[in-house]
């Protein structure tokens, strides 16, 4: 069967391929980022079988955060996924450890000493905003749709 | 045929030899000859505690104990027999050794907080010798508030509190002296029979308590704070609060002193207090430690803490009021 | 349609190796003893999970094993090596190796249920499972009665009913990695369909001296999808006129005709989807109070869950689907009926859920996996360093970098699902407009996904 290159075809290609490159401008494109001055938080967590309070953190990228992990009822770990911190608490024995949020993007923190069953489970997510990486996915996905629609479509 | 039968042995290779050997080899490294072999397991007190929490051997005996803990890190203290675990990690075996000589009832205890119930995580080693079944037990003295005839329920309040938090270094620059006997009298009488003194009129009520303080200090030592220190954060912090103001979280549902009224506070003592803490004597306060808290959810510590320990952690319980440090 | 495939059985080699019988059954005497030890360590070793060879083999080694590599390159390759039906298909056989008995099973024979000759079954014991998943991944003794009675169930079936009963209509694994086994890039097929018709003994189907009947119940000549092959190739054994091979062929060559869609099939891609994105919510998610409800079973809060679960997987998100299949009804000028249009869409979901379920395995596998290293020296948690692994402490690995993979497996399922929808949408001779629901569904499963993990 030949390959004929009509029009119509010609015109999916183009629309596809431009989708493509949109998708692969997406990854590394710089995004328009309201600018803001860098801040020092503190953030106190609290650790109890099996759960984090709060389970959820923001912080805007540059910040200096100061986390401060306390431990409610037995030995608690806080690992910070991607900014490699490591803390151990206990009740009457907290930890705290600082960094400064320069990586942006949604960043899960995880218990890091075995508490029991749902020790895998005991999960909170620091949000380093703003959050390109999403941004950038879903521009992805959307140039995605478009093009796959476009070489798809008869 | 034969294939069959090669296969056959393959298949009881893996599925009944192999695990045979490794039950095997369990109960080979679960004998150690010469020592006998107790198996512990560290449940959270919800979930149990020590099992067994009665562990009876002979004097002379070579015990091992294979340490398993199920849900959190716990850890073991056998203070009389000086055995000290500091981390059984969930699914890890911690194997310790040791050998009692005589007979007595010895207490062990959970050294890692397991759950806000952890103070109750306690057991006992009875050891029996038979071969000296004439020998006389082990006796100790009373304690230091009985002998005395002191009261640990009472209220003590200081009459006089100090301006501002009295700190050793102001104190080590005063030339002034202090003598007291800080086991036996509250701070707040020490510092009435200062002020009482003429010959200090010259100085006025914060720098005589700086003096109190710095001589408490001295007459305690470093080695005393630094034990305290070790002891209170292994075993005060969770309920009485790293800061030492009852603010720990082990300790918020904790009955204190409402046992005694209504309307008395709750929770855990709050050793920032000025007026509390200093109209207490140390002995009050030892007794306190050793003898526990009658209901008001304070464990006693007599049984886990030699004496030396209970002056060290009282010791450590004035740098709540007083300022210990001699540094710039 | 030109099919394009390469035969690996044409090399002389590779059929030997492909058609022997110690092959297969040398990996599942690997297996079996290893799975075994999983049960015993969950049954005898100690409580916590991490240190506990049953649950770290199981929920996260064989897992990433099955998920990331095994089911998109090899698709059902797993049911060919699976340890659970093994023992009860060599006593069904009383053979380890040879067939005996001119392929004669030792069976009461029983005819399974024509009601039941669906996944049906295997789609509620995947939900039964499901719902009960955070305590059967985190407590051994529970995950090793689940994979015990498994086996018991397997043995059973073994005995009463004909062949692999177990794996075609029972086991929850079968019924999604048979789903997604049509993705992949493997199949065994028949060579020429005219030789078959001229054979009439079917000992494919049959068995003869050289070996069984299909276990899998599925008649070769007839295979036109990955989806009930368990790739044993005791057909390739028992053909006479070598006309079964196995073959390389394009990915996800059964999902391009429409043919032999089912409700049963549609449902469990749902399903798969409903389930991913449940887990990454209530497993992976910050919320606790979510985690709670799902392990505190038995309490109100529980029975809640429960509810909202299962009526999530069976009724609401088919119910949103369905809604989009009946506007893609609208935008087609055919009248088909709502029902073909709801089962012929669904397929497009499985390259969808399969990345789906990939992404959500990469979330947690590669963080968790020196557990592995541990359990290895020390499997039952007794103390023992078999291998000096044993104190080797939890080390994430690529934690921060999930996100870099699970975005282009998502979208590479995404545009994947985008073609299928519009394929059968060709196949049903509509404008291409009609696909436009279904590409919002799964555009808009994949946004939820990436906002959960990015």
């Amino acid at each position: 069967m030949k390959f004929v290159f009509t029009r119509g075809r010609f015109n999916r290609f183009l629309v596809a391929a431009s989708a493509a490159c949109v998708m692969l401008a997406a990854i590394v494109v710089p995004l328009p980022v309201q600018a803001s001055l860098p801040r020092a938080h503190t953030v106190r967590i609290d650790a109890r079988t099996f759960a984090f309070t709060p389970g959820v953190v923001s912080v805007r990228r540059g910040d200096t955060v100061t986390l401060e992990l306390e431990a409610l009822d037995a030995v608690h770990g806080l690992y910070v996924d991607g900014y490699d911190v490591n803390l151990v608490a206990e009740p009457g024995n907290s930890a705290a450890a600082t960094f400064v949020a320069d990586k942006e993007g949604k960043f899960k923190f995880r218990c890091s000493v075995a508490c029991g069953a749902l020790h895998p489970f005991m999960l909170g997510e620091l949000n380093v905003e703003p959050n390109l990486p999403f941004a950038r996915a879903l521009l992805i996905t959307l140039a995605g749709v478009m093009g796959a629609l476009a070489l798809f479509w008869r | 045929m034969k294939r069959e039968l090669f296969a056959l042995a393959i298949l009881a290779l893996g599925v009944i030899v192999f695990p045979a050997a490794l039950f095997v080899y369990q109960a080979r490294q679960t004998n150690a000859g010469d020592a006998r072999i107790i198996e512990l397991v560290a449940n959270a007190p919800h979930n149990g505690g020590w099992t067994p929490d009665v562990i009876r051997v002979r004097a002379g005996e070579r015990v091992r104990l294979r340490i398993s803990s199920p849900d959190v890190v716990h850890g073991l203290d056998i203070p009389a027999l000086g055995v000290h675990v500091d981390e059984i990690l969930p699914g890890h075996v911690q194997e310790v050794e040791f050998v009692a000589t005589r007979a007595g009832r010895y207490a062990f205890a959970c050294t890692r907080w397991c759950s806000v119930d952890h103070w109750r995580m306690r057991g006992v080693i009875e050891v029996t010798d038979a071969a000296n079944a004439s020998r006389p037990p082990v006796t100790f003295a009373p304690p230091l508030y009985q002998q005395l005839g002191i009261d640990l329920d009472a209220m003590h309040f200081a009459h006089n509190i100090p301006p501002r938090r009295p700190s050793a270094a102001r104190g080590a620059a005063l030339p002034l002296n202090v003598r007291a006997d800080f086991r036996t009298q509250a701070p707040g009488d020490v510092f009435e029979t200062l002020r009482a003194d003429v010959a200090n009129r010259a100085f006025d009520d914060s720098q005589l308590w700086d003096a109190l303080a710095f001589a408490y200090f001295q007459n305690a030592g470093s080695d005393a704070l630094a034990n305290g220190a070790r002891l209170y954060a292994r075993d005060c912090a969770a309920c009485h609060g790293e800061r030492g103001d009852g603010t720990g979280p082990a300790g918020r549902n904790l009955p204190g002193l409402t046992v005694m009224h209504p309307d008395m506070a709750r929770g855990p003592a709050n050793f920032t207090d000025a007026a509390s803490m200093l109209g207490a004597s140390d002995v009050l306060l030892q007794g306190k430690v050793l003898r526990g808290g009658m209901g008001t959810g304070m464990p006693e510590w007599g049984s886990l803490y030699a004496d030396q320990d209970l002056w060290d952690v009282v010791a450590f319980l004035r740098t709540f009021t007083f300022d210990s440090n001699l540094g710039k | 349609m030109t099919t394009v495939r390469f035969e690996l059985t044409r090399s002389a080699l590779l059929k030997r190796v492909l058609t022997s019988r110690w092959v297969p059954w040398l990996f599942m005497a690997l297996t079996l003893p290893v799975f075994w030890l999983a049960i015993l360590a969950g049954l005898f070793g100690t409580p916590a999970g991490s240190r506990n060879f049953g649950i770290v083999l199981v929920w996260i080694v064989w897992w990433a094993l099955l998920m990331l590599v095994m089911v998109p390159c090899a698709g059902r390759l797993w049911c060919a090596i699976c340890p659970i039906p093994a023992p009860g298909e060599w006593l069904q056989r009383r053979a380890l190796l040879e067939p005996r008995a001119g392929g004669r099973l030792y069976t009461l024979g029983w005819k399974f249920p024509r009601r039941l000759k669906n996944i049906w079954l295997q789609n509620m014991a995947f939900l039964a499972v499901g719902l009960f998943s955070i305590v059967i991944l985190t407590t051994p003794f529970v995950s090793a009665l689940v994979l015990f009675g498994f086996v018991a169930l397997a043995i059973m079936t073994s005995m009463l009913f004909e062949r692999r009963v177990f794996c075609r209509y029972l086991c929850p694994v079968g019924g999604f990695i048979g789903l997604y086994s049509q993705v992949a890039p493997i199949e065994v097929r028949v060579k020429d369909a005219a030789v078959c018709k001229t054979h009439t003994e079917k000992t494919c189907y049959q068995g003869s001296a050289n070996g069984y009947g299909c276990p899998w119940l599925v008649y070769p000549a007839a295979l036109a999808k990955n989806t009930y092959c368990g790739m044993c190739t005791e057909c390739l054994k028992t053909c006479p006129r070598d006309n079964i091979g196995i073959f390389l062929r394009a990915p996800g060559k059964d999902l391009e005709t429409t043919q032999g869609r089912r409700l049963d099939e549609a449902y469990k891609a749902l399903i798969m989807l409903t389930c991913a994105l449940a887990y990454s919510i209530v497993l992976l998610g910050p919320w606790s109070v979510l985690k709670e409800a799902a392990y505190a079973v038995g309490t109100a809060a529980w029975w809640l869950y429960a509810l909202i679960f299962l009526a999530t997987n069976l009724a609401f998100v088919p119910g949103i689907f369905f809604v989009c299949t009946t506007f893609a009804r609208n935008l087609s000028f055919q009248k088909f009926s709502r029902r073909r249009m709801f089962v012929e869409y669904a397929y497009a979901l499985i390259p969808l859920g399969l990345a789906a379920w990939m992404a959500f395995t990469v979330s947690f596998v590669f963080v968790n996996f020196s557990y592995a290293w541990q359990v290895a020296s020390d499997p039952f948690g007794w103390g023992w360093n078999l291998f000096g692994s044993a104190d080797w402490t939890w080390t994430p690995y690529l934690a921060g970098m999930q996100a870099y993979f699970q975005i282009p497996i998502l979208l590479g399922g995404l545009i994947w699902a985008i073609g299928i929808t519009q394929r059968t949408a060709r196949t049903q001779n509509v404008p291409p407009r009609a696909a436009l629901p279904v590409v919002a569904f799964c555009a808009a499963f994949t946004v939820a996904l990436l906002w959960l993990y990015v």
